[in-house]
């Protein structure tokens, strides 16, 4: 479970706070995904709610942050990085540069926190399997594509089995199979009882996905409740946030859309509306 | 870096441990410096490099880098102390002179070098860096140190692709970027600046991924590679070991000469 409570922040010696009064509770077990437009603060708050801030990058930190029922300020990060995972968006700075191979690549986590050998080659052959990047097993991390690089750092975390996993934008450089072979990954983290928090710009694969999703802008939740309210308010156009195709859709087709259905976010929403709608 | 030199083989020297090889590459280069005999280096070269290559079947690899990296040295060697020693001229050749004792240094120079960079060639090119790096740390190696050599050999190559990408793009972008020495020269001052801040405003990315990793951690680390071990190999290991303290010793009260 993540809990914030009246969470601030700002950076050392900056005036700006980028973060201003977060409050919020995710239970376990919950898919949250984060929308927003660039600078918005969503960057910082995964790092808040994997205990970078304030272990590495220092700043102010005001409220409370407790994840998995230890207080992120008073935890020391070893101790903390064995129970929450970080991918961050650009996958050549996560790879650890010690491994030259997929494999060992994956294991890197694993041999850190001292996990014997069998449950380790168990593990990362289960990684590799569910990511479909078995062929790439015994490639230098280094040789890869910048999408195939990306497979490898969320892997290098899935194979630690943290109890809440947070991803900045995992799947900027993947191509749509690539892109649903993370969210699928992340559904079945879901259901064995993961903490996800998901930042991305997906909307649409986020629709189909999340529990729930925070709407972040300049800062301070502005929205925060399940994806087919969220997605479908007009204020995340304003914000730059976006819309999903599905809701773009049927707002320009406003006149065969049936008054009173809510505005679609998936693609089975916008079907079984227009359908409704068809004359 | 070391990775493109070394090549899979199924050799004994292959199978090896690596310490073992890494072992058999230092025993040579102590050995062949601990004596001032000429014998010596030109006995390791002969009946311990060479063979070694050839069981390895590296020996053409080696052979061909060895004379690009050496042959040019070798000539200036033979040149500058065979021809302007001081002693008196064992061959006169009007303006200049052949001086035995220069050419006795330049050959043992020459072949202690030969010895040095073969053991290496071979070491590098029957032992993958991975492996070496994982059997030194499970010999004691600080996990640290370990990580600092893999993460130069990786991510040094990997940076030399970024600045190509850099100087194409900027290329791309009108950038004039000519031959020859002048011109690298030029190239240079548009790349340092791109690749020298992007890497030092990734060093916190960095920082964060291997946290998040539990490089940090203080548990005792297991070892994900399993590398073969065996007793003969330790025994073999011991045994490098006195012989080469065995070869320093006679060397220094005069029994090898």
């Amino acid at each position: 479970m993540i809990r914030l409570e009246s969470l601030s922040y700002r950076y050392a010696e900056t005036p700006t706070t980028v973060l201003r009064q977060i409050s919020l509770t995710i239970p376990k077990g919950q898919l949250v995904g984060v929308v927003g437009p660039s600078g918005a603060g969503k960057t910082t708050l995964a790092q808040v709610m994997s205990g970078f801030i304030p272990h590495v990058f220092g700043g102010e930190v005001t409220g409370a942050v407790t994840v998995a029922g230890r207080s992120v300020r008073n935890t020391p990060l070893p101790l903390l990085v064995s129970d929450i995972g970080l991918v961050s968006q650009n996958p050549f700075n996560q790879l650890s540069g010690a491994k030259f191979s997929v494999a060992e690549e994956l294991a890197f986590g694993l041999e850190n926190l001292g996990v014997p050998r069998g449950e380790m080659v168990s593990r990362v052959d289960e990684t590799l399997r569910r990511l479909r990047i078995a062929h790439l097993a015994e490639r230098s991390p280094y040789q890869l594509s910048g999408g195939q690089q990306q497979l490898v750092a969320i892997g290098s975390m899935m194979v630690m089995r943290p109890g809440v996993l947070v991803l900045d934008e995992p799947t900027s450089q993947l191509d749509p199979a690539g892109s649903g072979l993370v969210f699928d990954a992340l559904g079945e983290l879901r259901e064995r009882g993961v903490t996800v928090v998901l930042i991305e710009h997906k909307l649409e694969q986020l629709a189909e996905v999340a529990d729930r999703i925070l709407a972040l802008v300049d800062g301070e939740l502005r929205m925060d409740g399940p994806p087919s309210t969220v997605l479908a308010a007009d204020e995340l156009a304003d914000w730059g946030i976006g819309r999903t195709r599905f809701t773009a859709a049927a707002v320009a087709a406003a006149t065969h859309w049936p008054c009173g259905r809510p505005l679609p976010v998936t693609l089975a929403e916008a079907a079984a509306g227009f359908a409704e709608g068809a004359p | 870096m070391t990775q493109d030199f070394y090549r899979p083989g199924t050799s004994l020297i292959h199978r090896w441990n690596p310490v073992t090889t890494l072992s058999l590459s230092l025993t040579l280069v102590v050995t062949a410096f601990a004596s001032q005999a000429l014998w010596l280096p030109a006995a390791l070269l002969v009946f311990v490099v060479f063979p070694a290559a050839l069981v390895s079947g590296v020996f053409r690899r080696l052979l061909a880098w060895l004379a690009r990296f050496l042959l040019p040295v070798i000539l200036l060697l033979f040149v500058i102390q065979g021809l302007y020693h001081q002693d008196g001229p064992l061959l006169d050749l009007g303006p200049v002179g052949v001086h035995l004792d220069g050419v006795l240094f330049a050959t043992r120079t020459a072949l202690r070098l030969l010895v040095l960079t073969g053991a290496f060639l071979l070491l590098l090119f029957t032992t993958h860096p991975g492996e070496l790096m994982t059997a030194l740390v499970a010999h004691g190696m600080p996990p640290k140190i370990s990580y600092l050599v893999s993460a130069t050999m990786q991510i040094v190559p990997a940076f030399r692709q970024r600045a190509h990408s850099i100087l194409d793009a900027q290329r791309a972008r009108g950038l004039r970027t000519a031959a020859g020495p002048i011109g690298r020269v030029r190239a240079l001052v548009p790349l340092v600046g791109p690749l020298v801040l992007g890497a030092l405003s990734e060093v916190d990315e960095r920082a964060v991924a291997m946290e998040a990793r539990a490089f940090g951690a203080t548990t005792r680390r297991t070892s994900y590679t399993v590398i073969a071990d065996s007793a003969a190999q330790r025994v073999s290991r011991w045994s490098m070991l006195v012989i080469t303290i065995a070869v320093i010793v006679l060397s220094a009260t005069g029994v090898i000469r």
